[in-house]
């Protein structure tokens, strides 16, 4: 990319990033560059979300895959 | 290029997969392994969710959503967050070009929806851990379980009190429809579409297949033995409003087209019913339109709307809200006006008009330009032409058939039920006189320039002469129109009246003849018809006074006047009674043909009968006095008597001649004093008002006023009036007396001429004689001498005779000063200023009130 690219995309991001802060996203400068790019691609931006909010959540589920075959079994 | 992206795609979403999972690792726990079973789960996971919602749910405004934003943020408080955010998200939008984001709102959307999910997992209880957590695995649970523990575990959540529901993956939504429809098809009997098709039919007066018209209620019901919901039947029945509505608009209609052959409804109730058929058709119109749409099945909840419309109840009843105001408006007319008609029926539905809505506002000022449009019709030709043709009697301008002389006063009228209440009463006071004038004109004048006039007055109130120039709302041209041809049709009017039938001429001829005005005519005419009038009534022949009206006339100044007016001068001769003498019974009439005798009707004729019975009474009187002053003055024969006389004899006669002379001179004073306050004060005074304000006079009505006012303050002033009966009844007696004294002085001067010729006579032998009493004392101061007892008798007689006079001089003279002073004492107690003024002329010596302290 050259500079001007590069120094649009960095601004950019910093402006995402002070957003994102504003809005006590919680989300890391690295994992909002992740999401912005998948956006960019043209992915649902809710469905970005909730995966997100899913995947937070996995110190519940991370025991799950234990338990995916005995769904009584809760943890 | 679509690989390329598809791999960058999965591998951006393994990273952040990655990168997810290792914010949640506590500090304990072994970082990540990408090659975990936890892990690939997680990704096959994450794919699912990713590939399941493919479009967006809100519509890609990157602003607005920055507006929404900034908008949570500021009611939350953080209000310089706010501004903040705005700020940057600003500087973001503007950064564009290779190394910007492209799907801005999207970035956005995505930091809010993180943002919301984050504030609600802080603050939500922990119902996540009582729920089972289904996630992974979903294909052993039925379709309609999983739609509400999908709706109970992750789609719920509490956030600050506020319920928050989001979009659900997969097909949830559509079940519930699905559901939902098959609970419908059990409750109702009756679908929809049939429903609304028979409420279409109802609302034209027919009955549907299962909506019909019930009686009992009054109404169109859908029957309780049909099974539809409550709120179906209700909705129905609301809708159904309508047709009842329309069924009694239409009633009406028919009863009434079915009246016209009878003539019983008159042109404005046909207006009406013409013009609420107008607005029925555009019902109609309507009506085949919501038909058409009818046809159209209503789609069950799934299914998308079909391009076409298609009605349904709900819909119908938005369809229905118009029609039904107007449809209420049209039976609430027809309520009221089922009974009336004409005039009436317009005031009445000109008093619904007033109403604030313009919707209601314009219906009705569309319905009641066509309900009025004959009633004005009828309002111009009245007012151009004069013609009235009101066959079913709606007009509020009633013609009765009378005989000419009374068609001015009586022969129209106002008829107060058939005026509309937008038409004023001094509006309709001037269409009534307009049109009167211009029937006035046709009938008694045979004028024909009235029509010229008419049509001036149309031209200058802009509009022809013929149909159709005015509506409803257009009143106050109506008033233009009917005060220009009023001031015009009037003009001409008063123009004809004065010209060609010389009303002013014929006033000022009944003023100088009936009211006397005419001093020489009328002294000539005392002196030739007196003698005749003295005789018994029965005795005289009106042939005989005409000709010596004729006479009169001839040789007095009257002559020269208009032989028209002299023709119509006459002698009339009232019903006497036995007793009567001719003065009792004569007077003067005038014949006023018409058209004046709109103006000079019979009680108006009989008022100037009176006046002139009292003034032909007073100019008697008068008369009277005048002769006796030609016989009293002093002559050669009564100056003769001085000498001859006795002493005793001349000296009784000297003070009945001084008696007699003070007497007359009280009477003439009273006598000319009053006349004078007649004939100027009154009458002159009175002409003049009059003839002033026939001269301002705008219209017939108005000429009539001022003479009724002319002969009013004539009677009124010259104590004719109701107020002055007591008055006027001393006054006659005053008058008798008056007549008895000039007799009485006939007779005593004839007396003194006769005892002097008596005396000459018998003095005639001797030239020195001289008439004498008894005493012969006066011998030789006499030079007569007397011839024996003749003259003896003859002073006895004579001394005699003046002694009568003498008693009864004093007793007429007792009487007069009695009869006076009550005349006089009543006098201040009238109410007419005027006549204080003659009670001054009486009394300005002060001479009465003086000598009877009551005065």
């Amino acid at each position: 990319m050259d500079p001007d690219a590069a120094r649009t995309a960095r601004e950019s991001l910093d402006l995402t990033f002070h957003m994102s802060n504003l809005l006590d996203t919680g989300l890391d400068r690295h994992t909002l560059s992740v999401l912005i790019a998948l956006c960019d691609l043209g992915l649902n931006p809710e469905a970005l979300a909730a995966l997100v909010k899913e995947l937070r959540r996995e110190p519940h589920a991370s025991s799950l895959p234990a338990t995916s075959t005995a769904p009584s079994r809760l943890s | 290029m679509e690989e390329e992206d598809d791999q960058k795609v999965s591998d951006l979403i393994k990273e952040l997969v990655l990168r997810l999972l290792s914010q949640n690792l506590t500090p304990d726990s072994r970082p990540i392994d990408p090659n975990s079973s936890d892990f690939r789960n997680s990704l096959r996971y994450a794919v699912r969710i990713l590939s399941s919602r493919m479009t967006p749910s809100i519509a890609p405004d990157a602003a607005a959503i920055a507006e929404s934003i900034k908008r949570r943020l500021a009611t939350q408080g953080k209000s310089s967050e706010a501004l903040t955010f705005a700020e940057l998200f600003t500087k973001f939008a503007s950064k564009s070009g290779p190394g910007s984001v492209n799907n801005k709102w999207a970035v956005l959307y995505l930091l809010k929806i993180i943002a919301e999910d984050r504030k609600a997992s802080n603050a939500q209880l922990d119902s996540s851990l009582l729920l089972p957590n289904l996630a992974l695995s979903d294909t052993e649970l039925d379709n309609s379980s999983r739609v509400l523990r999908r709706l109970g575990t992750k789609e719920k959540g509490w956030s600050n009190g506020v319920l928050w529901v989001s979009k659900d993956p997969g097909n949830r939504l559509e079940i519930a429809f699905r559901e939902f429809a098959n609970l419908i098809k059990e409750e109702n009997e009756v679908c929809e579409e049939v429903l609304v098709r028979d409420v279409l039919y109802a609302c034209q007066g027919i009955d549907g297949k299962y909506v019909k018209f019930d009686k009992n209620a009054d109404g169109y019901v859908l029957p309780d033995s049909v099974k539809v919901p409550r709120a179906t039947r209700v909705m129905v029945r609301k809708l159904c409003e309508l047709g009842w509505l329309f069924r009694k608009v239409k009633g009406y209609i028919t009863e009434s087209m079915d009246r016209f052959p009878a003539e019983d409804v008159g042109t404005v109730g046909q207006a009406f019913c013409a013009a609420l058929q107008d607005e029925l058709s555009e019902y109609y119109k309507l009506l085949a339109v919501l038909e058409g749409q009818s046809m159209n099945s209503i789609p069950l909840v799934l299914e998308k709307a079909c391009s076409e419309n298609y009605l349904s109840l709900r819909r119908l009843s938005v369809w229905f809200a118009e029609p039904t105001v107007k449809m209420r408006l049209m039976a609430v007319l027809v309520d009221k006006c089922r009974v009336l008609r004409g005039g009436a029926m317009a005031g009445a539905i000109h008093l619904h008009a007033q109403h604030g809505d313009p919707l209601v506002h314009d219906f009705m000022r569309r319905l009641l330009k066509r309900v009025c449009s004959p009633l004005f019709e009828m309002v111009r030709s009245w007012v151009l032409e004069g013609e009235l043709e009101d066959i079913f009697a709606e007009y509020f301008i009633v013609g009765q058939p009378v005989k000419v002389e009374s068609l001015w006063r009586d022969g129209y009228r106002l008829h107060a039920g058939m005026l509309p209440s937008f038409i004023s009463q001094s509006l309709a006071q001037r269409i009534l006189r307009t049109g009167k004038s211009i029937n006035f004109l046709r009938v008694c004048c045979e004028d024909r320039g009235w029509a010229d006039a008419a049509t001036e007055a149309a031209t200058a109130a802009g509009m022809t002469t013929r149909r159709g120039g005015l509506g409803y709302g257009e009143t106050d041209s109506l008033e233009t129109l009917v005060d220009e041809a009023a001031k015009r049709i009037d003009k001409h009017l008063l123009e004809v009246i004065y010209k060609q039938y010389k009303f002013k001429e014929h006033c000022l001829a009944i003023k100088r003849y009936l009211l006397l005005g005419q001093g020489d005519f009328v002294q000539y005419l005392m002196d030739i018809v007196g003698p005749e009038l003295s005789e018994p009534a029965n005795t005289i022949s009106t042939f005989k006074l005409a000709g010596l009206l004729e006479t009169a006339i001839r040789s007095s100044n009257a002559q020269y006047d208009d032989r028209d007016i002299l023709d119509r001068l006459r002698v009339k001769m009232m019903p006497h009674e036995t007793g009567d003498i001719g003065w009792d019974v004569f007077s003067l009439e005038y014949d006023a043909r018409v058209p004046l005798d709109t103006v000079f009707t019979e009680s108006v004729m009989a008022m100037y009968l009176i006046i002139f019975n009292f003034l032909w009474k007073l100019r008697r009187v008068e008369h009277a006095l005048i002769g006796a002053w030609k016989i009293m003055k002093p002559n050669c024969i009564t100056s003769h008597s001085f000498t001859k006389l006795q002493r005793a004899v001349k000296f009784q006669l000297l003070s009945t001649l001084r008696r007699c002379q003070v007497l007359w001179d009280g009477m003439n004073h009273f006598v000319t004093n009053l006349q004078y306050y007649i004939m100027f004060e009154v009458l002159e005074v009175s002409w003049s008002d009059f003839s002033s304000e026939m001269e301002v006079a705008k219209d017939l009505d108005d000429l009539l006023a001022a003479h009724e006012k002319y002969l009013h303050s004539i009677v009124e002033k010259s104590l004719l009036g109701e107020s002055s009966q007591t008055l006027c009844k001393s006054l006659f007696v005053l008058f008798d007396l008056i007549l008895r004294f000039r007799s009485h002085t006939d007779r005593l001067y004839e007396g003194i001429c006769e005892l002097q010729a008596r005396t000459t006579e018998s003095s005639l032998p001797s030239q020195d004689k001289s008439n004498s009493r008894r005493q012969l004392s006066d011998k030789a101061s006499k030079p007569g001498s007397w011839i024996g007892d003749g003259r003896k008798a003859l002073t006895q007689r004579a001394s005699e005779f003046f002694r009568n006079m003498g008693q009864d001089l004093d007793a007429i003279t007792k009487e007069y000063s009695s009869l006076l002073e009550g005349f006089l004492s009543q006098l201040p107690l009238q109410q007419h200023v005027d006549l204080k003024f003659l009670l001054f002329r009486l009394d300005f010596t002060e001479f009465y009130s003086s000598s009877v302290p009551s005065l």
